[in-house]
C-alpha cells in the first residue's frame, strides 16, 4: 500500500527524480503545501483518500473457473479408478478348504473306507427312519425354498428401488450443479452484456457528439 | 544484405509491429532487401506483411532474420530451424502473473515465451534489447553476445493536423490527461483513474481523462475498471478503445499531460512521443520506464495517489516547471531519432 503523508514522511527524492535543472525540493516542498492547504480546508479527510488508495479491481469471475462441487462427493474416488482395476464382488471371493494331511488324513481315509463297508448295514438298519426324516426334509426344504424364494424375489424388489433412488438422487444433484454452473455462467454473460451495453452507449454518445462537432464545423 | 523479419502478430497500432515496418524502411532505404513474416497479422497489412510459413522460400545461410521476441509461439521454431544468420531483438515479456485472473491463454504464452527465450541461448547469433533493462534479462538468461538497440520509432506521423471533430469536442478549455497502451493487468490502469479521481476532486474538476488502448481480449479487466470508475464517481474519463493512428496523434495533441503508472514496462513507446509532443510526462519507475525516460519529466518512486494528483496539478499551473520538464524531454527525446537507432541497428548487422 502506497504510504500516506501522514504516515511516513519521506525525503523529497524518494518520492520523484527528474533531471538536475529541476528544483525536486521545490517541487516538493509545493506539493506537500497544497495537500496541507487542502486537508486544513476540509476538503476531504485521510480516511476516504485511503479507501480509495485500498479500493480493489473486482474482476467478474471466468465461467470456466465455475466448479462442479457435487461431483467429488458423488462420485468418491472416479477420478482415481483405473482401466482395468479389479474392483471387489462379494460372489467373487474363492474360499479354500482345508484338506487333511499326514496321520491325520490317513486315519481320515481309514475312517471313511470303514464307513463304506458297514454303510448298507447301518442304511437297513436306519431306513424307516431314514424315510421318514427323507419326507420331512424335502418338506421342510420345499417350505424354506419356498420362503427363501420369496425373500429373494423382495430383496431384489427392493434393491432393484434403491439402486434406482441412487441413481436418481445422483442425477437430481448433477442436474442441479448444472444448474447452478449454467446460472452463473449466465450471471457472467449477463455482467459482460451490461459492460458492452454501457460501452456501446458511450460510444454512441461520443459518435452523436461527433456528429454535431463535424456538423458544426462544416456549417460554421 | 538481406535482412527479413520474423514477428508473433502485427496489430494495427502496435509499437512492436510499427518498429519492423520502420526497420525494414530503414534498411530498405540503404539498399537492402527486406521483408516482414508474420504467424498473424492486421488484413491492413495483408500487402506488406508475409505469412511466416513462407519463409522456405526466401531462406538462404546468407540471410540475417531478426526475430522480435515477446511471446511464446510456434514462430519461434520456425525461426530456431532457419539456416539464415539469426538475431532476436527483445521486447521483454509481461510476466505471466499479470494476466492469471484476466486471460489464462495469455499468461500460459508469457510463460512458454519464457522458457522459449532460455531455449534459444546458443543458438542465435546476436540477441539484442530495446532497452538496458532487457538487454539485461538477456544477459542474466545466459546469452553472450548482446546489445541494445533503442526502439526504432517515426515521429513524423506526430506532423499530420488534429482529427478536427476531435478538437471541437475536446478542445473546450478543460485539462486534458493522457494514458497511451493496451487495457491490460500490468498497466494499472486503475491507478491512473484513482490518481485522476483525486486531481479532479482535490485540485481541478474541469479535467478530463483519455485512455487510449485496445482492451478486446480483456473485456473483464475493462469492465472492471468500469465499474471502479463508477463507484468512484469520477467524471468525463473517455475510453476510445482502439483507434486509428491520426485519432492518437489528435489524443496526444489535446493532451497536457501524460500520465503512465504501469508497474511492467519493456520500453514504453508513448513516453519518448509524449517528449516530442512537448507533453510533460509523469511515470512511475518500474521496468525499462527509468531508462526511456533518459532524464526527461518527472518520474514517479512511490504510487502514492494524493502526492501525484498534487504533483499533477503543480506541473499544470506553474509554467517555469512546465517549461523545464519539457526542456527536459526535448533534450532526452534525441536518443530516439530514426537514424541514430537505425544506425545503431544496422552497425550491429554487420557484426554478424
Amino acid at each position: 500500500m502506497p504510504n500516506t503523508p501522514e504516515e511516513k514522511p519521506y525525503a523529497p527524492d524518494e518520492f520523484i527524480s527528474a533531471n538536475r535543472e529541476i528544483d525536486v525540493v521545490q517541487i516538493m516542498d509545493t506539493i506537500k503545501k497544497r495537500i496541507r492547504e487542502k486537508k486544513e480546508s476540509g476538503v476531504f479527510k485521510q480516511s476516504e483518500i485511503d479507501e480509495i488508495v485500498d479500493m480493489e479491481l473486482l474482476p467478474l469471475p471466468d465461467f470456466l473457473e465455475v466448479p462442479n462441487v457435487y461431483e467429488p462427493h458423488l462420485y468418491p474416488g472416479e477420478a482415481e479408478a483405473r482401466p482395468g482395476k479389479k474392483e471387489f464382488h462379494p460372489m467373487e471371493v474363492a474360499f479354500e478348504v482345508e484338506e487333511g494331511s499326514g496321520l491325520r488324513g490317513l486315519v481320515k481315509k481309514i475312517l471313511i473306507k470303514i464307513r463304506k463297508i458297514l454303510f448298507p448295514l447301518v442304511r437297513f438298519m436306519v431306513r424307516p427312519i431314514y424315510n421318514e426324516l427323507k419326507q420331512f426334509s424335502v418338506d421342510r426344504f420345499n417350505e424354506n425354498a419356498h420362503n427363501i424364494f420369496k425373500n429373494t424375489e423382495e430383496i431384489a424388489y427392493y434393491r432393484h428401488l434403491v439402486l434406482q433412488s441412487k441413481e436418481y438422487i445422483k442425477l437430481l444433484h448433477n442436474a442441479l450443479n448444472n444448474l447452478i454452473t449454467e446460472a452463473s455462467k449466465l450471471k457472467i454473460d449477463h455482467e459482460l452484456l451490461k459492460t458492452k451495453i454501457k460501452v456501446l452507449e458511450d460510444k454512441m454518445e461520443f459518435l452523436e457528439n461527433r456528429e454535431r462537432a463535424i456538423e458544426k464545423k462544416i456549417f460554421r | 544484405m538481406k535482412v527479413h523479419q520474423f514477428l508473433t502478430s502485427y496489430s494495427y497500432g502496435d509499437a512492436i509491429g510499427n518498429e519492423a515496418l520502420e526497420i525494414r524502411d530503414f534498411l530498405r532505404d540503404r539498399g537492402h532487401d527486406s521483408e516482414i513474416f508474420a504467424l498473424f497479422y492486421h488484413p491492413r497489412y495483408a500487402d506488406q506483411i508475409i505469412n511466416y510459413l513462407e519463409y522456405d522460400k526466401f531462406s538462404s545461410p546468407d540471410n540475417v532474420i531478426i526475430f522480435h521476441f515477446s511471446i511464446g509461439s510456434p514462430v519461434t521454431k520456425k525461426f530456431l530451424r532457419a539456416p539464415d544468420k539469426k538475431v532476436i531483438i527483445y521486447h521483454n515479456i509481461t510476466p505471466h502473473e499479470f494476466f492469471l485472473d484476466y486471460h489464462r491463454v495469455l499468461a500460459k504464452d508469457c510463460y512458454k515465451g519464457r522458457v522459449e527465450l532460455k531455449n534459444l541461448v546458443g543458438k542465435v547469433d546476436l540477441a539484442l534489447g530495446d532497452s538496458v533493462y532487457n538487454e539485461s534479462e538477456l544477459r542474466e538468461v545466459g546469452f553472450t553476445e548482446t546489445g541494445v538497440v533503442p526502439l526504432v520509432m517515426n515521429f513524423e506521423k506526430f506532423q499530420q493536423e488534429i482529427v478536427p471533430a476531435l478538437e471541437e469536442l475536446f478542445d473546450d478549455g478543460k485539462t486534458n490527461i493522457l494514458f497511451v497502451g493496451r487495457i491490460i493487468p500490468n498497466k494499472m490502469v486503475e491507478d491512473v483513474v484513482k490518481i485522476f479521481h483525486l486531481y479532479q476532486e482535490l485540485f481541478n474538476p474541469n479535467s478530463r481523462l483519455f485512455i487510449v488502448g485496445e482492451y478486446r481480449g480483456f473485456e473483464r479487466y475493462y469492465s472492471a475498471l468500469l465499474n471502479l470508475v463508477g463507484e468512484l464517481r469520477v467524471k468525463n474519463v473517455h475510453f476510445t478503445g482502439h483507434i486509428p493512428d491520426e485519432e492518437l496523434i489528435s489524443y496526444f495533441k489535446l493532451s497536457h499531460l501524460y500520465l503512465h503508472m504501469s508497474e511492467h514496462e519493456g520500453f514504453c513507446a508513448p513516453i519518448p512521443e509524449s517528449f516530442y509532443l512537448n507533453i510533460p510526462v509523469v511515470a512511475y519507475n518500474a521496468g525499462a520506464v527509468k531508462e526511456t525516460m533518459n532524464n526527461g519529466g518527472i518520474l514517479v518512486n512511490q504510487k502514492d495517489f494524493i502526492r501525484v494528483s498534487a504533483l499533477i496539478d503543480h506541473i499544470l499551473t506553474d509554467s517555469p516547471l512546465k517549461e523545464q520538464i519539457i526542456r527536459s524531454q526535448e533534450k532526452a527525446l534525441k536518443k530516439y531519432l530514426k537514424n541514430k537507432t537505425g544506425k545503431i541497428l544496422l552497425d550491429h548487422l554487420q557484426r554478424l
